[in-house]
């Protein structure tokens, strides 16, 4: 991927995904992780290189609204209630206008929200805005979750619980989830595979499996198998950097 | 109970000392007036010049008492041609028929503008230019060639009004339409959503807080070119025309009255903008809770 102005976002990005899989992009900032996402949804077009969503181009998997995407802010709707902003995605894709409020309030009830479908978004807090956001993405049930650092802006232990719940969601729906992050604990919690990218030029150094048991659950984050793998993480940022650093 | 609203007593304040500070001013700027006139052997109800400062027939400034009377002449009867309420509703309607015009005409430039950057490239510097023209050089002109169409009496005055009112509208509305922030531009996207879906569902909600501000700036704009209109043509009704008519007869009392009044009704007009927002904005409406949030 190269932008116009000849800079190279993402040079050497080779990666099949399986269905049904937890894929977590992970490195530093200006790795091309959140260019490799916005690629695959095709929010930008490829200087090179192909993509194939289940056999079909990213426009044509875009147009046929294969995937939910929830980016870095909720991009909530402040005019919009709760309930309506997870309807907004039906009302645009013209999903028969009696289904948009029983599968609204499902998905607010998937992420625990049922409560506050009559709220305006500035009355909840950033982490229940994104997990509105995330029900919104899931509410025209696409097969593929793209999130781009969707708990990035959020503390340590709301970011925690949410882990837990994504990964309850994970589970429940069977959706095939990439996850962009640049918490190494994050991704090794959440992930079947985390694929680690390097900057200058962008590039997948590694791939590395998570073979942690699932389900996963606060316990998970202390077992010995965590840490390691989690170093391999390390490790594997470290190296493509050329030069020891503590990101 | 009635609630006060907590900006209400700051303002009674300031009108208050206002009026304290007006009444020694009113005797300053009065006392030398009535002491000519005294000199001059005026027939006065009054014998010193202390006393004549406040019942001077034109007054340098107008002293509270003639002020009230001149309101209870000129507020009488409700239906008089010659009183303010008949005219100042005139203006009104002007203001407001003008207001209307200008958001059309708004609105249709400003979605010009962000749909075509050659829309606006080319017309832009030309709908600036159309605001750098007095006003007042316009409205005889315009009167003259609208009367050519049959076009007569406060519509004229409407148009006039909507001349200088669609500028804060056009440049309110495009901000607005350009206001939702790349990310939600982007999520309509991922929806596959059309552009005409976009502008409905999220750039013309966007837009609605810039549009009642830019109403609050258009319509005091509308007001100023409906008086304007109404003065510099020929005008048989309207605050414009109470304005040039006491001016010509020197009522000094009288065009003060006139002066308040407009004010008021300005203030009134602007009121009905955000009483109009309110009701538009419903989540905005909701009290702010405490902590929380974001």
């Amino acid at each position: 991927m190269v932008f116009p102005n000849g800079t190279v976002a993402l040079k050497e990005a080779n990666l099949e995904i399986a269905q049904g899989e937890f894929i977590s992009l992970i490195g530093p900032s200006g790795c091309g992780k959140t260019t490799l996402l916005r690629l695959l949804a095709d929010l930008i077009q490829p200087s090179a290189g192909s993509i194939r969503i289940g056999g079909k181009t990213p426009e044509e998997a875009r147009k046929s609204r294969a995937y939910g995407y929830v980016f870095q802010a909720p991009t909530l709707m402040e005019w919009r209630t709760v309930l309506q902003n997870v309807m907004l995605p039906l009302e645009v894709m013209g999903v028969p206008k009696a289904e948009h409020k029983p599968r609204a309030e499902r998905m607010l009830a998937l992420v625990g929200l049922g409560k506050f479908a009559r709220h305006y978004p500035w009355q909840l807090s950033g982490g229940m805005q994104q997990r509105v956001s995330i029900a919104r993405a899931l509410a025209f049930d696409p097969q593929l979750l793209f999130m781009d650092e969707p708990f990035g802006a959020l503390d340590e232990i709301t970011r925690e619980n949410l882990n837990l719940e994504l990964l309850r969601l994970w589970r429940e729906t069977g959706k095939t989830i990439i996850f962009v992050t640049h918490s190494i604990p994050e991704a090794v919690f959440l992930s079947t595979r985390i694929v680690v990218m390097t900057p200058r030029p962008g590039k997948i150094e590694t791939v590395i499996p998570v073979d942690l048991p699932q389900p996963r659950n606060f316990e998970t984050r202390e077992t010995t198998r965590f840490f390691e793998i989690a170093t391999l993480v390390r490790e594997a940022l470290r190296k493509g950097h050329g030069f020891e650093v503590s990101e | 109970m009635l609630r006060l609203s907590p900006n209400l007593v700051p303002m009674l304040v300031v009108a208050l000392v206002v009026l304290v500070l007006y009444w020694p001013l009113m005797y300053l700027a009065n006392i030398p007036a009535a002491q000519r006139a005294l000199d001059t052997g005026a027939v006065l109800p009054c014998k010193t010049a202390l006393e004549c400062a406040t019942q001077l027939r034109s007054p340098v400034l107008p002293s509270p008492q003639q002020l009230w009377q001149g309101f209870g002449n000129l507020m009488f009867p409700l239906n008089s041609q010659s009183a303010i309420p008949l005219n100042a509703a005139v203006t009104a309607l002007e203001t407001l028929v003008g207001l209307l015009l200008a958001a059309m005409l708004g609105f249709f430039f400003a979605i010009g503008m962000v749909a075509s950057r050659a829309f606006e490239r080319s017309l832009l510097p030309w709908i600036v230019a159309s605001q750098t023209v007095p006003i007042i050089a316009i409205a005889p002109m315009l009167v003259v060639v609208l009367g050519q169409y049959g076009v007569q009496g406060w519509l004229p005055k409407a148009i006039i009004a909507a001349y200088i009112a669609f500028f804060p509208i056009t440049i309110g509305v495009a901000k607005g339409l350009k206001s939702p922030d790349p990310l939600s531009l982007d999520l309509m996207k991922t929806y596959n959503a059309s552009s005409w879906q976009t502008y409905l569902k999220l750039r013309f909600p966007a837009s609605v807080p810039y549009l009642f501000t830019a109403f609050k700036v258009a319509m005091t704009a509308a007001l100023i070119g409906a008086i304007v209109a109404e003065i510099s043509t020929i005008s048989f009704q309207g605050i414009g025309k109470m304005l040039a008519e006491n001016s010509r007869a020197s009522d000094v009392v009288a065009m003060w009255v006139i002066m308040l009044s407009s004010a008021a009704l300005g203030i009134l007009l602007v009121a009905l903008v955000n009483w109009v927002e309110h009701l538009a904005t419903p989540w905005r409406r909701v009290p702010q809770r405490e902590g929380g949030g974001r």
